[in-house]
């Protein structure tokens, strides 16, 4: 009885090894991509990858989806307004090697921070895009770009610190713009608020706790004013939504033209979506306009015209992602009508100024 | 005023002690007590399977003494370590059960031992992945389990001071010894309690 009782105390004790810090950690989340598409649009020797690339939460400036005042403002807004309505990247979250026709597997090792989750702490989402890319300087990851907007003395926030020109070229994307058909991870912790404009899919169910793939058809940009005028978010077909668990999803990547998905890793500042205006200062030197495109406007307002005529400078032809630069002879960073401007140089315009007064 | 100065000098002179002694020969003597002595109290030591951290828990045990300077008796305690890694937050219950033998010298109120315990550490180890939780893992992925049982032992210097009647205050210290995956871990261990000796 007692050898019984030993043998018991043996078998209780030795359950497992112990691992302690060891061992191998299992991935929090395992997002499975296929490369599908024209595998002829991949360069024979590029270096194919796939990352999942975190959106942030950004708003396109006013003059980039109102008409355009004239043919030169209209080729501004052409050369350095972004897609109202595309993804917008904010950080690289991981990467893996992939081949056309192939599924691939990332393996997820950390959550998303609270810097690209959307809500408060009861409710707060984060989306993310699969990028097939050519990593063309074989660093193994996603680098980002930022619009080459010309330089200012002051604070410029967020992706300032990021290159104007990137080497990688991406060649698609799971989630390139809401008036495109998308799948795209979420991630969502609390509840979900359907109210919620950051990449909405209304008419869509909301995303399941955690860590789920989502998919919607899209909506047009008209749909999306005429949805922002009645103070709704545009609806999606619901015929195309679907949230399903990442085990049992695949999430398409088609591969296209880098021409149609250059901007996916393209990042903005993040201190507030807001145009922030530069000091035309006459005892300056001329900024540097070459290879840019400028327009002198109204500064543009969703109600009465504005009496302000601002400049506005697109980037250059060889940057890799588009943007704005506006400079105004009166008012300060956030704009002209600031009350007491921080500058007023209406009465004494540079001579490099192109614009009325 | 020079009376009075030397009414003062003077008075000590003429005290005395009353007369009983409060301190005598055997004052400090002790009742030796019983052959048995049951002791708990806090346990902090290395865990016994984990690098990192500190072990605190609660200890127990018998000790039989006999005339010679040898007292031989049993011990168990139990200790927890949580600590933080990469990838888990581990924590480790350690069972330790000892069979303990003791070069005891008395002295006066004080006993000082040298004790060696001999035994097992019965190690629990719970592993909670990091951020789990957050990311909806259930199952093995969330939290893994083990349970050991390591060769064990340790040489502790004991120090115990009667303090009252039958009780003693009881400290020790020393290094300790575990067996795991083959290699052997050093280590230490410390004791603070009470113990009762009817």
């Amino acid at each position: 009885m007692a050898t019984l009782r030993f043998a018991a105390l043996v078998a209780l004790v030795g359950c497992g090894d112990l691992e302690g810090f060891g061992g191998q950690a299992p991935p929090l989340a395992e997002v499975q991509v296929a490369v599908t598409g024209d595998a002829s649009l991949v360069p024979a020797t590029a270096d194919l990858r796939v990352a999942m690339v975190w959106g942030e939460q950004w708003l396109v400036e006013p003059i980039c989806i109102l008409p355009p005042e004239n043919d030169a403002a209209a080729a501004v807004i052409a050369a350095g307004c972004r897609d109202p309505f595309g993804f917008v990247a904010a950080r690289t979250a991981a990467n893996v090697a992939a081949a056309p026709g192939e599924t691939v597997s990332i393996d997820l090792f950390t959550l998303p921070g609270a810097d690209v989750l959307v809500g408060d702490l009861t409710a707060r989402v984060a989306y993310a895009s699969l990028v097939v890319y050519d990593d063309r300087d074989h660093s193994g990851n996603l680098e980002l770009a930022r619009p080459n907007r010309i330089p200012d003395r002051g604070p410029m926030g967020g992706a300032g610190d990021l290159p104007t020109n990137l080497d990688d070229q991406v060649l698609g994307a799971s989630f390139i713009s809401m008036t495109q058909p998308d799948q795209r991870v979420a991630y969502r912790e609390g509840v979900f608020s359907p109210v919620a404009a950051f990449y909405p899919r209304a008419g869509c169910g909301d995303p399941p706790p955690a860590f789920s793939v989502l998919a919607a058809g899209g909506f047009t940009a008209q749909a999306a004013i005429d949805a922002t005028l009645a103070g709704t978010l545009p609806k999606e077909d619901p015929a195309t939504c679907a949230e399903g668990a990442l085990a049992d999803s695949v999430i398409s990547v088609p591969i296209q033209d880098p021409a149609n998905v250059s901007e996916i890793a393209c990042s903005e500042r993040t201190t507030d979506s807001s145009v922030r205006y530069r000091e035309p200062d006459p005892t300056d030197d001329p900024p540097d306009f070459a290879n840019r495109l400028s327009a002198c406007v109204h500064s543009p307002s969703f109600g009465a015209p504005s009496s302000t005529i601002e400049l506005v400078v697109s980037g250059r032809s060889e940057d890799s992602c588009v943007g704005l630069t506006h400079y105004i002879l009166k008012g300060c960073r956030e704009g002209p009508d600031c009350g007491t401007p921080d500058w007023d140089h209406s009465l004494n315009p540079p001579t490099w100024w192109p614009c009325g007064t | 005023m020079r009376w009075v100065t030397l009414l003062v000098l003077l008075t000590p002179a003429v005290a005395r002690a009353d007369a009983g002694r409060l301190l005598t020969d055997h004052s400090f003597d002790t009742d030796p007590g019983g052959q048995l002595v049951v002791d708990a109290g806090l346990l902090v030591g290395m865990p016994a399977a984990l690098p990192a951290g500190l072990s605190t828990g609660i200890a127990a045990g018998i000790t039989r003494t006999c005339g010679c300077h040898f007292s031989y008796g049993a011990r168990v305690g139990w200790s927890r370590v949580a600590e933080p890694g990469t990838a888990w937050l581990v924590t480790q219950d350690d069972f330790r059960l000892r069979a303990v033998g003791a070069i005891r010298h008395d002295a006066g109120r004080g006993s000082i031992a040298l004790r060696l315990g001999l035994g097992t550490t019965i190690v629990h180890e719970v592993r909670d992945r990091e951020q789990g939780m957050r990311a909806g893992l259930t199952g093995s992925e969330l939290q893994t389990t083990a349970t050991r049982a390591l060769p064990a032992g340790e040489l502790e210097a004991v120090v115990g001071i009667k303090i009252a009647g039958e009780w003693w205050l009881v400290a020790s210290a020393g290094p300790s010894l575990d067996v795991l995956s083959g290699s052997a871990r050093l280590g230490w261990v410390s004791q603070l309690g009470v113990g009762w000796q009817p």
